[in-house]
């Protein structure tokens, strides 16, 4: 009995230990995934003159923030950056799932050939495409507006994909009850279709919406002015002016920045996984 | 039923089409409802921090001085991009009505025929270039015709730590040294400073690769660098080059130089090892004074003249910089505002504060009377060397500049041949080398553009 | 940045026609949808054929022609450019530049992954908090996260070189030197891609069924053994998947290129869409870009036919 007593007192021992271990060894990877950011965070506190000495002791202030906010356009560059995902994230959903009930829930000839020809888009990577588009928007005097980050980004073959197979699990009963009752393609789509795979489209939403934030080769190329410049080409051009000048103040404006992605990813983290796990693997 | 839905599906493309016009009807509309009585002036400039700081503060003024135009300066990126930028927007609602455009571009904007050189405004308001700057005029002129104003100008300089020099107990060097008085005070130097103190650097830099051909008076494109037709070849093997080169890479073998690469961030890290007392001498636009003086304490900064082959006079150095343009795409009424704030940037008050704030030389001559440089040149008597080097500078056609397109490639290979040359390659193989890649990339872009001098 | 459901759509194409007899069975009339496919599928189409296959065709068509400054084309030149590409020292080396790039981020991106993901599987406490700091790279945006980097390479006062400094160690020249240049970017873009690897690591990780690990217990199996023998077999499929969009990911790595580096120094950090963008809207000579864009759709359209034609075979595994 004793025996038996003490040799469950070192495992519990041994238990708590490995725990420890467990433990400190998480922190270390949190810290190392998470360092550049309170990093960033750390110094966006720190009055600039201190940074370029090298040091990362000083008296904390919103100094940083209010120069940024007050100096710089990087809130006009978040109302950009929000006017244009949302817009977009809207019409992708809005596209793709019409797209994919059409591949669904239509039939008409060639749709085997149209989606074949959706998959090949996955193959072409826009970075490659960018110099006719650039001409594309320019013949269309599009340069230098909201429309022109929206526009060529309204739909995806991606987004279809993903709701195609989503509607693809909607009972096919539901189909022919709803043919009975004589409802129109636009209303089954509408009323029934739609809501019943909510969670793919907000899934969609989500991952539009990260994407379109995350945009930098096209508004880059495509905005002129910091009227319509969203945050990653306003962000490039805020640290090629005033990198030397001011790190304070560019790290603020990269901490403002990040703070609404974060919040959308901490938010839709749960689409993101059963998203994700949907997609890569059963 | 079919037919209906045949409309119906032709309304829904009109529809998305229309939600793309409304956004940029929309947006057009917002640029000209802020400006409902005044004529906005859209200006492109790459300048950053205090030039940056400079143009919108003279925009500010200029706005405030008249009711008649509102300048709005955009910063467009490094110079480089905003040729592309320039050249691609044009005819476009996103294009500027003023556009500011480095030195080396001015070939190819005039061939672009995007613009309305300043010639028609100088002699509509018999406007006095006399006081301008001969030599920096002369590089945005063509057959007597000014294309563009200068406005940003520096000059190639060589400066050198003088508390270095003094603490090693070398000699200052002269205004005007030649190649082998840089060799020996930077030998020097590393001699006595057993190498703690490297002599000297000079950036792998294609602007300074022209500037040494500049100097010694030969061309680089013929066609009299292009003042004289298309250039259909360049020359990199000349003996004015070699001999530049063959001078770097002695200098790289005896152990005085060191290389910092190429590229902004080497002439930053360059700087800082100069200012740090661990560089003896180094070559730098004169745009970089402002920031030296400010950092070094005064009268160690020893400021002279571009180098220049030994036993040769110098013919005098290129200018630097960029100049001013107006795009010929705008109404007339635009184009003559963006003349009327080349007019105010070029007064005499605001060039001297121009080359107080940033480094660059006022090219007004009457700026130099300026109390604000009077007091600037007091202080520091260096400040003024650059200017000098300009002021004496005769035009002709090697110091004028190079009237050439893909001079931005150019410099890219240029520029990789002074690091392979740093690296010890033997000289005339690696300016061979580049001659013949550009030229190949000269011959490409002559014909693609349907440039021949018949 | 999700390539994942396409393998699945194309195995599903075979199952919705065969739910399309089935509801042919079931007695639906049938008739064509054409108006209404047009309804529904028009928009997207005419939106992919404008934005995505005519400039494919035009980006083809410029490659054979020389162009002039504004990007018209001029002369016609067959197969020129290509020739003169793919002899180019410099685009040789802007290629062999790219794979070492594009393998370091993948082989570093998995395995710090996984590492993550392994570690993140455990009942503790509080383990959410850690799994929500894993996953949190994926909510920062490339110019975000380029400013926080350069902030830790800056030779002078950035992170490394000042704990380098403290604990008496060389300081290193992080941007300036082409070989740490070529490591600062790679380091960044897997932190990048952390949080996107971790997410479908971890969640592939929670679907292994408890009790193989149980069994593996009860036979002694040491955690090594486990790893290897169990959990990556198990999660190969998505290992996979992580990979290959991880690949395809960073061959068309650009703005961390940008912001960091601006493909420097002395072009060891120039990767292919980065000489891209340089050739076309730096330099202006359309042509070349617009080869280089051909060279950069094969590699693309191979990688995904890879991963089409491997993870369908995988994904009934």
């Amino acid at each position: 009995m004793d025996i038996a007593n003490s040799s469950q007192r070192i495992g519990k021992h041994k238990f708590k230990i490995s725990n420890f271990l467990q433990y400190l060894l998480l922190i270390i990877l949190a810290l190392i995934v998470i360092g550049p950011f309170l990093l960033g965070l750390w110094t966006s506190f720190l009055p600039t003159s201190s940074i370029t000495k090298g040091s990362l002791a000083g008296s904390l202030t919103f100094d940083n923030y209010v120069t940024a906010v007050q100096t710089t356009p990087v809130l006009r560059y978040l109302l950009n950056s929000f006017i244009v995902s949302i817009i977009r994230t809207v019409g992708e959903v809005l596209l793709c799932s019409m797209a994919a009930y059409a591949f669904v829930f239509l039939k008409f000839k060639g749709r085997n050939f149209i989606f074949y020809l959706f998959l090949a888009t996955m193959m072409l990577p826009f970075e490659a495409e960018v110099i006719p588009n650039f001409m594309t928007v320019k013949s269309m005097n599009l340069l230098n507006t909201y429309s022109v980050m929206i526009i060529p980004f309204l739909t995806s073959a991606f987004g279809t994909f993903m709701l195609r197979q989503s509607f693809l699990q909607i009972p096919t009963d539901l189909k022919e009850e709803s043919d009975v009752e004589g409802l129109s393609h636009f209303q089954f789509y509408w009323h029934v279709v739609l809501p019943y795979s909510k969670i793919t489209l907000l899934t969609l939403a989500a991952y539009s919406f990260l994407s379109s934030w995350n945009e930098y080769l096209w508004p880059m190329l495509t905005t002129f002015s910091d009227q319509y410049r969203t945050v990653q080409a306003g962000l490039r051009q805020m640290q090629s002016t005033e990198t030397f000048n001011n790190w304070g103040m560019i790290m603020a404006s990269a901490v403002i920045v990040v703070i609404p992605t974060l919040i959308i990813l901490f938010v839709g983290q749960h689409f993101f996984k059963s998203g994700l796990n949907d997609g890569s693997v059963k | 039923m079919n037919k209906r839905l045949w409309i119906t599906s032709i309304i829904g493309v009109i529809v998305l089409a229309v939600f793309g016009v409304f956004f940029s009807a929309h947006s057009n509309a917002d640029q000209s409802a802020q400006s409902n009585q005044r004529i906005k002036i859209i200006f492109w400039h790459e300048m950053t921090g205090p030039g940056a700081d400079q143009i919108q503060q003279f925009a500010d003024n200029f706005n405030k001085k008249q009711t008649k135009y509102e300048v709005v300066p955009e910063y467009e990126g490094s110079y480089n991009q905003a040729i592309q930028k320039v050249l691609q927007t044009h005819g476009t609602n996103a294009s500027p009505a003023l556009f500011q455009s480095m030195d080396v571009s001015t070939g190819q904007m005039r061939n672009a025929n995007i613009t309305t050189p300043v010639q028609k405004f100088i002699d509509e308001d018999k406007y006095d270039m006399d006081k301008i700057m001969p030599a920096a005029r002369a590089f945005y002129s063509k057959d007597g015709q000014q294309l563009s104003m200068p406005f940003n100008t520096s000059q190639p300089t060589l400066f050198y730590n003088k508390a270095v020099f003094k603490k090693y107990g070398v000699k200052d060097l002269p205004t005007d040294p030649s190649y082998d008085d840089i060799k020996n005070a930077a030998k020097e130097i590393t001699d006595k400073s057993k190498g703690a103190v490297k002599g000297v650097t000079v950036d792998a830099y294609g602007w300074y690769f022209e500037e040494f051909m500049a100097n010694s008076g030969q061309t680089l494109a013929n066609m009299d660098d292009g003042h004289d037709g298309f250039p259909t070849k360049v020359d990199f093997t000349n003996q004015a080059t070699v001999n530049a080169m063959n001078w770097l890479q002695e200098m790289n073998k005896n152990g005085s130089f060191i290389s910092f690469g190429s590229g902004s961030t080497s002439a930053s890290n360059e700087i800082a090892s100069f200012l740090s007392g661990k560089l003896g001498i180094m070559l730098q636009s004169s745009a970089s004074m402002g920031q030296l003086e400010a950092a070094a304490k005064p009268g160690d900064l020893g400021v002279t003249y571009y180098p220049r082959p030994n036993g040769q006079k110098s013919n005098g150095v290129a200018i630097g910089g960029a100049s001013l343009w107006i795009s010929n795409d705008k109404d007339s009424a635009t184009q003559r505002g963006a003349w009327e704030f080349i007019k105010y940037l070029m007064q005499p008050e605001n060039q001297a504060q121009w080359q107080k704030a940033t480094g660059y030389i006022a090219l007004n001559k009457d700026s130099q009377t300026e109390p604000v440089l009077k007091e600037l040149y007091k202080q520091h008597p260096e400040a003024q060397v650059p200017s000098n080097q300009l002021a004496r500078t005769k035009p002709n056609a090697t110091n004028s500049g190079i009237l050439m397109e893909g001079l931005v490639q150019m410099r890219t290979i240029t520029q990789n041949a002074m690091q392979q040359i740093y690296a010890g390659r033997n000289v005339n193989d690696a300016l061979k080398d580049a001659e013949n890649q550009f030229n190949s990339y000269l011959a490409q872009h002559n014909k693609a553009n349907g440039y021949s001098n018949k | 940045m999700l390539k994942s459901f396409d393998n699945k759509a194309l195995e599903e194409l075979n199952d919705s026609n065969a739910s399309e007899n089935e509801r042919a069975k079931k007695g639906l009339k049938k008739r064509s949808d054409f108006g209404y496919a047009v309804l529904f599928l028009g928009p997207s189409l005419l939106l992919l054929g404008v934005f995505v296959f005519y400039p494919m065709i035009k980006t083809l068509y410029m490659s054979l022609f020389l162009t002039n400054n504004f990007g018209q084309t001029t002369i016609f030149v067959g197969l020129k450019n290509y020739t003169s590409l793919l002899t180019s020292a410099s685009f040789l080396a802007s290629l062999s530049s790219t794979f070492i790039y594009v393998i370091g981020v993948m082989v570093l991106t998995i395995v710090l992954g996984l590492a993550l993901a392994v570690f993140a599987n455990q009942k503790l406490k509080g383990i959410q908090f850690f799994r929500t700091i894993f996953s949190s790279t994926m909510g920062v945006s490339v110019s975000v996260a380029a400013i926080f980097f350069l902030f830790v390479f800056n030779p002078t006062t950035g992170l490394l070189n000042q704990m380098a400094g403290l604990l008496h160690l060389p300081q290193l020249n992080w941007m300036t030197d082409p070989n740490l240049a070529m490591i600062t970017v790679i380091v960044s873009t897997v932190w990048m891609n952390l949080g996107f690897t971790f997410l479908v690591l971890f969640g592939a990780l929670q679907a292994v069924p408890r009790s193989l690990y149980d069994a593996a217990d009860i036979e002694g199996a040491s955690k090594s053994y486990q790893l290897f023998k169990i959990t990556i077999p198990m999660i190969s499929p998505s290992l996979f998947f992580v990979g290959i969009v991880t690949l395809i990911g960073a061959f068309k790595s650009f703005g961390l290129i940008d912001l960091m580096t601006a493909g420097g120094p002395n072009n060891a950090t120039n990767l292919l869409v980065y000489r891209i963008y340089q050739d076309a809207f730096l330099n202006g000579n359309y042509s070349q870009a617009s080869t280089e864009s051909i060279v950069l759709t094969i590699i693309i359209a191979v990688m995904t036919i890879i991963q089409f034609k491997v993870l369908e075979k995988r994904v009934n595994y």
